[in-house]
């Protein structure tokens, strides 16, 4: 069994860490395999009590349910065996087996890839209320039932149900049970739509069919996650260079330089996105030609009417200071105040001598004083007079300032959009001293002119550049997701890589068990049919991938998939379906087949009935079929099986019946043979009581199986105390005390159970096989039928 | 190609000096080789291998228990587990004589018989019957032993 219980996921985990796969390779698989199933597979808690325990049906009921009206129970015998449940068509057979999937599963293989009109029509038409289904089963060491209960409330979808499992009389989540996993894994349903799938289709349908069928739907699901995101990955790495082209006609007829310079950029085999970048964002127009002039010419600050004329006005206050001097020289003022300092200094050393520049008057006190008096006035005059002028060109001096220096961008050519020279000769004349306000005003008209004209210029040049722009900013976008993607995309491609590889060994692996029991089963199947199973493997990958069947006709290999009949396919079907939902590792000790004999041929028939009752010496088996060939075949080739009839009245009112099971055959045929009278009588004697025997354990089997499972005694204890029960006597025991140990009160039980009448059939059923009896054979046979009947409860 | 002409005997009728194995080697040669004027060879033949079934057990029942060649088919089948020798140890679980009885009855009863909706037998299907009562013929000629000692 080995890695067949063992989840993929944690397979492939291993094997990422052997492998050394890169980080950034692994986490794309992880995240591909998490994104799919695994992911609820880690949302779903551990079962709060362990490992889900074997278990078995009981049951199952349905009510205004697809083609189930008023509620029905098929009730089902748990452990081992098979039953046969047979119907028409549309008798609601396939509504029970669907019942059955759904409530455990959550869907339905048949539905899953129908149209919704399809799935709407769950409901049954005549009793669409209430909806509900029960499946009701045994599990290993649980006492009672665990009933599975899927209910619908009045307006609810199908998907809307409450889904619920019953124990200690309170309901539970069925997560709980921690089925999801093994129900993936072993599936223990097939419908004949799956067979006929699984064998028909596109060679990669089959190949991923038969992966489900053998558990690895995560590896599917996780491939086709990848293969999906590489996808994505190419065209979005390919997406700037696909938008290329119309980005640059649209450049190529846009007039702003800055179209210009980006198909400059764009020609780069390599081309500089942050360069676009800052191109597409570039709305301030900083980029150089006519448009940098323009917005030289709008950034021309000129005065404005206010600053010049105050300007003016300082000017002409300052002029007017100087006005008020009245011609005063403020120079001889301040010579004079120099000479008479000058005398003054050379009086003080020659006191009361003549004058020494006329050489008259004496230089005497009276005169130090009147000159000393007059320096004093003559500086302060100057100081003034110095200080007026000084204004009046400081005055002037600002004036001439506001006018800057005449911009060179007046000088030249500013192209279609605007002309400067209007301006430039304005310019000129703008000698502001020689001006009045109003002459500034006139002159200055043509410069603020042309300023207004280059602002509405860029104004325009920017409007018309935005838009394009805007789709060279999206396209540098998509060049660096492309960059990022065509990163991502070599990652993918290696992830991808890795994965098949990794898949074709875990599926190869897992496969060959299965592929064993595959062959057995269709040894079994196929009759004399030429047609021979050799190794199944699965090859190839991606849209190549398929299942090789080694299958060789009358020895020869060839196409053979191609050559086979429908019927062949479907019985290969069910041979590589059954391996899988027997194994070991599946804690459902329960399979249920809808529909596998169609298409089949009688011969078939007869191997499809060998291969169930084969089966269901270790599984419980469930087969719904549509006609009675695969009954017949059970009957007439005497395989153990409890046959059940479906029918369906009007107002899909269904009915079921047991039609056949194996304590009644035996007692068919029991009589048969007490009938027989060209025997002698003590042939027929022996061959009754084999017979009656049989039926006697038939009946005890039942009725220890459905009363230890239920009471939770672990299915393989039931198996082993039934195997050690060696003689009815045993037997017996086993069914009426649960152990054989009650030896000496066995008989006063059955007495119990139906009088000296029963004590009569169990003894000749004991004794009768060794040593005949004498008596009436068929009275021996309708006891022992009574027995049956009382022991069954 | 004009092979051997076989005789196709009555069902029920068959001269008892023809033995179940010469049947069978009848049977085999319908299967093998076409026989002109035969076109309804799979019926002819599934009623072969149904007389040499037949003749087998007529044979088998002679030695343990003549009564029970008057019976039914279907009380010989019952009483085929009470009489008939052990399969070789290391055949299938079903190798037996009775489900190998069991299989070819099922089969030639039916396919021997016209049926206005059923299909003539395949050679496939004759080809297993065939197989089936040759296995069962070689069983059942085997040295019988003591029928209850079976139970």
């Amino acid at each position: 069994m080995g890695d067949r219980g063992r989840g993929v996921e944690e397979i492939v985990l291993e094997k990422l860490k052997t492998d050394k796969v890169p980080e950034s390779v692994a986490n794309l698989i992880i995240s591909a395999m998490r994104g799919g199933t695994a992911l609820e597979y880690e949302q779903e808690p551990p079962p709060p009590d362990g490992e889900p325990r074997l278990s078995y049906l009981k049951g199952i009921t349905a009510a205004g349910f697809r083609g189930i009206g008023p509620k029905i129970t098929l009730p089902l015998q748990p452990g081992p065996g098979l039953t046969l449940i047979t119907g028409r068509n549309g008798s609601g057979k396939s509504s029970l087996a669907e019942a059955a999937e759904l409530a455990l599963t959550g869907q339905n293989r048949r539905w899953t890839d129908r149209a919704a009109v399809w799935r709407e029509g769950w409901r049954n038409l005549h009793e669409p209320e209430p909806a509900a289904i029960e499946v009701d089963m045994t599990e290993d060491g649980q006492h009672g039932s665990t009933i599975v209960t899927m209910r619908w409330a009045a307006d609810a979808d199908l998907g809307e149900a409450d889904v619920f499992f019953m124990a200690d009389g309170t309901p539970h989540r069925l997560a709980d049970k921690g089925w999801s996993k093994p129900l993936e894994l072993y599936r223990p349903f097939l419908s004949y739509s799956e067979l006929g799938a699984l064998v028909s289709g596109h060679p990669s349908k089959m190949h991923d069919a038969l992966q489900a069928i053998l558990g690895l739907d995560l590896l599917i699901d996780t491939e086709r996650a990848l293969t999906d995101s590489r996808k994505a990955a190419d065209s979005a790495s390919k997406a700037a260079t696909k938008e290329l082209p119309a980005l640059l006609g649209k450049l190529a007829n846009h007039p702003d330089p800055r179209a210009r310079e980006a198909e400059k950029a764009l020609g780069d085999k390599l081309p500089d996105l942050d360069a676009l970048a800052a191109l597409a964002a570039g709305g301030d127009d900083t980029t150089g030609g006519v448009a940098r002039l323009l917005q030289r010419v709008a950034d021309i600050s000129m005065p404005d009417k206010e600053a010049v004329a105050a300007a003016f006005e300082r000017v002409e206050a300052a002029r007017a200071a100087v006005v008020a001097t009245a011609g005063t020289k403020a120079a001889d003022a301040r010579r004079l105040a120099s000479l008479l300092s000058f005398a003054l200094e050379h009086r003080s050393e020659h006191v009361d001598e003549p004058c020494p520049v006329c050489g008259g008057r004496v230089l005497d006190n009276a005169w130090a004083k009147a000159a000393e008096a007059s320096v004093v006035d003559l500086t302060a005059t100057a100081t003034w007079v110095d200080e007026a002028l000084e204004e009046q060109a400081a005055a002037l001096h600002a004036l001439a300032q506001l006018i800057p220096a005449k911009p060179a961008v007046l000088s030249v050519d500013l192209g279609e959009d605007a002309d400067p020279t209007e301006a430039s000769e304005a310019w000129d004349r703008l000698v502001l001293p020689s001006l009045s306000v109003q002459a500034y005003e006139t002159l200055i008209a043509p410069i603020v002119a042309l300023q207004q004209r280059a602002t509405t210029v860029l104004k325009e040049r920017a409007e018309a550049w935005q838009p394009i722009a805007n789709e060279l900013a999206a396209w540098v976008k998509h060049a660096r997701d492309s960059q990022q993607a065509a990163v991502l995309l070599a990652d993918l491609q290696k992830a991808l890589t890795w994965l098949r590889k990794v898949g074709k060994e875990v599926r190869n692996e897992r496969l060959a068990p299965y592929a064993k029991t595959s062959a057995e089963v269709w040894d079994m199947l196929r009759q004399e049919s030429s047609v021979e199973l050799g190794p199944i493997t699965l090859e190839g990958s991606g849209p190549q991938r398929k299942v090789a069947l080694n299958v060789t006709i009358d020895g020869m290999e060839g196409a053979a998939l191609g050559v086979m009949s429908q019927g062949e396919l479907h019985a290969l079907g069910l041979a590589l379906f059954l391996p899988r939902a027997t194994a070991t590792g599946s804690p459902f000790g329960f399979l249920v087949i809808d529909d596998p004999v169609q298409s089949m041929d009688p011969a078939k028939v007869d191997g499809l009935a060998r291969v169930l009752s084969h089966v269901a010496r270790t599984r419980q088996l469930v087969v719904f079929t549509h006609d009675d060939r695969l009954a017949s075949a059970i009957r007439q080739l005497q395989l153990p099986a409890t046959v059940w009839t479906v029918t369906r009245r009007e107002r899909s009112v269904v009915a079921l019946k047991k039609t056949d099971d194996p304590v009644k055959r035996y007692l068919d045929d029991a009589r048969a043979m007490a009938r027989t009278r060209q025997l002698p009588v003590q042939v027929r004697a022996v061959a009754v009581a084999g017979l009656c025997r049989g039926a006697l354990e038939a009946a005890c089997y039942e009725v220890i199986r459905n009363r230890q499972l239920s009471a939770g005694v672990p299915h393989a204890d039931v198996e082993r105390a039934l195997e050690s029960a060696q003689t009815l006597h045993h037997v017996m025991a086993l069914a009426l005390f649960g152990s054989t140990d009650h030896g000496s009160e066995l008989i006063a039980k059955v007495r119990e159970l139906g009088g000296q009448a029963s004590v009569n059939a169990f003894s000749y059923a004991k004794r009768g096989v060794h040593e005949g009896v004498n008596g009436d054979l068929k009275r021996l046979v309708e006891d022992t039928e009574t027995l049956t009947k009382a022991l069954r409860g | 190609m004009s092979g051997p002409r076989p005789p196709v005997p009555a069902a029920g009728s068959a001269a008892p000096e023809v033995t179940p194995e010469e049947l069978l080697t009848w049977a085999d040669r319908l299967l093998t080789s076409p026989v002109d004027g035969l076109g309804l060879w799979p019926r002819a033949c599934a009623l072969v291998i149904r007389l040499a079934l037949e003749q087998s057990l007529d044979r088998f029942w002679a030695g343990v228990l003549p009564e029970a060649a008057e019976c039914g088919m279907r009380q010989q089948l019952l009483l085929l587990p009470l009489y008939a020798p052990a399969p070789p140890a290391d055949s299938d679980f079903d190798d037996d004589a009775s489900s190998l009885a069991r299989e070819a009855w099922r089969g030639l009863a039916r396919a021997a018989h016209h049926h206005v909706y059923e299909l003539a037998p395949t050679a496939e299907e004759l080809r297993r019957w065939h197989t089936v009562v040759s296995r069962l013929t070689v069983l059942l000629a085997a040295e019988p032993h003591d029928a209850v000692s079976t139970l």
